[in-house]
């Protein structure tokens, strides 16, 4: 009698690892799934994410900026992600958080503000405006378990006063003369703050003179940024895009600096 | 999780792979703040201070947390400040609407009684925020009106919500409410008693509470309508 | 008017050339083929009333209902079609509990009546709102109140059309009524004579004898609110008429 080809115990493994399952449409990680057990899943957690935004008011506009690091978890991924964007000449948008949902909404705003040119009535998005329908995104984005995962901070001129606000991904929104987003909150927030507070009237020089000392700050002390950022500006006369800048690095005492390891 | 399930073969080659920090999406915060208000005979008093926070982090320094809603009424909320705004848009169109419907302003009563119906309406997804209802009712003596964030509601005369209130709802009951004191008489509190009172014990909740400070609003509500001052408070 | 009658009396919707919409001109003219009713507003409160068509001794009286409670503080008389009225009766009822249920304060006259005109004005061909009808409705209502700014009438058509009164006549005997309204009425009138006004009029244009079976009366005042008139008083007040 044949004795079989091969132990009958043995059982195939999957046809291949990392793959849809043959038969089923591949599931990428963190996307919609089709409704289980327990309802549908959805992003709820980022991917590709960038860092800190820092703005500030100044005597006669504001000042925003934002490196150009996306990170895949640790790795530092891509390096050239712009991340402030000018909507029109009075406002400007700056996002940390989610790269994608970013450019998802960043495309709806950008269409929009198309629409809104192509009525040709002299009327744009004010600062204030916008800042109130991201609040609106927001909040109803977090109230369908469906979250942007993003910080926004819209800078611009309004009724000729500057004009700096606050929105995140579950709705809080509010605005302040400085704004700090990610560990910028921590890191640059209480620099901007104690430099606004003694030069109530800053001029556009030392505004960003004092956002570049903070981006290099960042840039040493925050693992998830990149020496090479953006700089946005918004005066009366108009709003404009600065950068990429790279800010020079010193690294000579580093070696010093021991007990961390 | 479906995947992996289907898949043992696979979660046994990824099991011992460490896997990144997952953030757990929470649709709520708490923003701190601290709510006050005090009826009197025919004056209220309603503050609040004007930090904004979120974990240990000050956001703002210059937010209050009070609404004027009518003429005699104003509202101070306070909780995940993404509802309170939410909230209070709410409420503003809700008036709006009101008075383009019945031709009249809301009564302090009436604001007070669809807050709650507004509030109950989110029973099962809730607006996290504390409201209290400060005004001037229709017999023409100051009001107040306290709020779970669920919609459960009363009339009182004075009241403290938010992150301080558990310091200063006690002080409240034994400086107005004359609670815990022996031979102790009730008299009529003065609108200048009152306003001084308030600046007191936001001073000391700013002592005590990190989610309290930088400085409070304060605002008077009489028949004649109402006036509005700010108080600093320590900003550390 | 009957001599106009055209295509364009078909649709509901449709203005003629002239600018008419025939259909509600018509629902208006049914008004004037309802039995009479009066609402006069006094400072002390307001008083309805109305005839009741007592058409066959087999029927009874008080199963003929044509003034009706929206809410303790508001009454509603009326005219004409009286089964189209149940839609607005149910309607301004909603709308005043509702009122009270957000508000927890009485809803006024004034806003009751719009609620109620808003659902007249809401028939159609086609696709109607729900508890809106295909045809105008067929009735005039009187509804009488107190609330913040005091005692109140209104009176509203098919056509939705509402207005404030002192003293008000709707149905086949309005057009004498209202004439000897304009004549007895007085704005320091007590609600005592407004009482005896109303019957002494409605007794004037009813066909029948005015008895306590054959009209229906009720006062809304602020102490007492809605209050319907027993036998018994109605009695009393016609004795002395």
């Amino acid at each position: 009698m044949a004795t079989p080809a091969f132990p009958t115990s043995f059982v195939p493994g999957p046809l291949w690892g990392n793959g849809p399952t043959p038969g089923q449409v591949y599931n990428f990680p963190g996307a919609a799934t089709a409704p289980d057990q327990w309802g549908t899943q959805r992003t709820l957690n980022p991917s590709v994410t960038t860092t800190s935004v820092l703005a500030v008011k100044y005597k006669d506009g504001v000042v925003m900026a934002a490196d150009m690091l996306g990170s895949y978890g640790s790795l530092a991924r891509y390096r050239n992600c712009p991340r402030l964007q000018k909507i029109n000449d009075k406002t400007i948008l700056g996002c940390s958080g989610d790269y994608a949902d970013f450019q998802f909404l960043s495309n709806i705003i950008n269409q929009r503000v198309v629409e809104e040119e192509c009525l040709n009535d002299g009327f744009s998005y004010t600062p204030p405006g916008l800042h109130s329908w991201l609040t609106r995104v927001m909040y109803n984005r977090r109230s369908q378990f469906n979250p942007l995962w993003n910080t926004y901070l819209v800078g611009g001129i309004h009724q000729e006063k500057p004009f700096l606000g606050y929105v995140d991904k579950i709705g809080i929104a509010y605005e302040a003369d400085t704004i700090a987003t990610g560990f910028g909150a921590y890191l640059a927030l209480p620099i901007l703050r104690d430099a606004v507070e003694k030069n109530k009237k800053m001029e556009e020089k030392q505004a960003v003179e004092l956002i570049d000392r903070c981006m290099k700050l960042l840039f040493y002390r925050d693992a998830r940024s990149l020496n090479k950022y953006q700089v946005a500006v918004v005066t009366k006369k108009g709003s404009e895009i600065r950068g990429p800048i790279v800010s020079e690095a010193n690294w000579e005492i580093a070696h010093m600096v021991k007990g961390y390891e | 999780m479906e995947a992996m399930a289907m898949m043992p073969y696979q979660q046994e080659q990824t099991n011992h792979i460490e896997r990144p920090i997952q953030h757990r999406f929470s649709p709520y915060d708490f923003n701190g703040g601290t709510v006050l208000a005090i009826a009197g005979e025919d004056f209220a008093v309603i503050a609040s201070d004007t930090r904004l926070m979120t974990g240990f982090s000050i956001l703002a320094r210059d937010v209050p947390k009070t609404t004027q809603y009518t003429t005699n009424t104003v509202v101070g909320s306070c909780g995940f400040h993404g509802d309170v705004l939410t909230l209070t848009k709410v409420i503003q169109t809700r008036l709006k609407m009101f008075t383009y419907l019945h031709q009249k302003e809301m009564d302090t009563s009436s604001v007070a009684a669809m807050l709650s119906t507004v509030l109950y309406y989110r029973r099962f997804f809730p607006y996290y925020v504390y409201n209290i209802v400060a005004g001037i009712d229709t017999e023409g003596k100051g009001c107040v009106y306290s709020f779970d964030p669920v919609g459960s509601y009363e009339r009182e005369t004075y009241r403290a919500g938010g992150s301080a209130s558990s310091m200063l709802q006690p002080l409240l009951d034994n400086q107005i409410g004359m609670k815990n004191q022996e031979g102790a008489k009730q008299v009529p509190l003065a609108k200048a008693k009152a306003v001084a009172l308030v600046k007191d014990v936001f001073t000391s909740a700013a002592e005590r509470d990190i989610h309290t400070g930088d400085a409070v609003c304060i605002h008077v509500i009489t028949k004649q309508g109402t006036t509005k001052e700010t108080y600093p408070l320590r900003r550390d | 008017m009957f001599l106009t009658r055209s295509e364009y009396d078909r649709g509901v919707n449709t203005f003629s050339p002239e600018g008419r919409l025939f259909q509600v001109e018509y629902a208006i003219e049914a008004i004037k083929l309802g039995s009479t009713a009066i609402g006069i507003q006094t400072n002390e409160g307001v008083v309805l009333a109305v005839e009741k068509r007592v058409t066959s001794p087999l029927i009874e009286p008080t199963s003929i209902e044509k003034i009706m409670e929206v809410d303790k503080h508001i009454g509603c008389a009326m005219s004409g079609l009286i089964a189209d009225s149940r839609t607005l009766i149910d309607r301004a009822r909603v709308e005043a509990q509702n009122h009270w249920f957000t508000y927890n304060e009485n809803m006024s006259v004034e806003s009751v009546t719009q609620a109620v005109s808003n659902l007249a004005l809401a028939f159609g061909d086609d696709d109607p709102d729900p508890g809106a009808m295909s045809r105008p409705f067929g009735v005039a209502l009187l509804l009488a109140g107190i609330d913040k700014d005091g005692p109140r009438l209104f009176h509203m058509d098919p056509s939705g059309t509402f207005i404030q009164y002192d003293a008000k006549a709707i149905g086949s005997g309005s057009e004498g009524a209202q004439q000897a309204l304009q004549e007895q009425f007085h704005k320091s009138i007590t609600l005592k004579d407004a009482c005896k006004s109303a019957l002494t009029i409605l007794k004037q244009v009813m066909e029948e004898k005015l008895s306590a079976t054959n009209v229906e009366m009720a006062t809304v005042t602020t102490d007492r609110l809605f209050q319907m008139l027993s036998k018994d008083e109605l009695e009393a007040i016609i004795k002395d008429l």
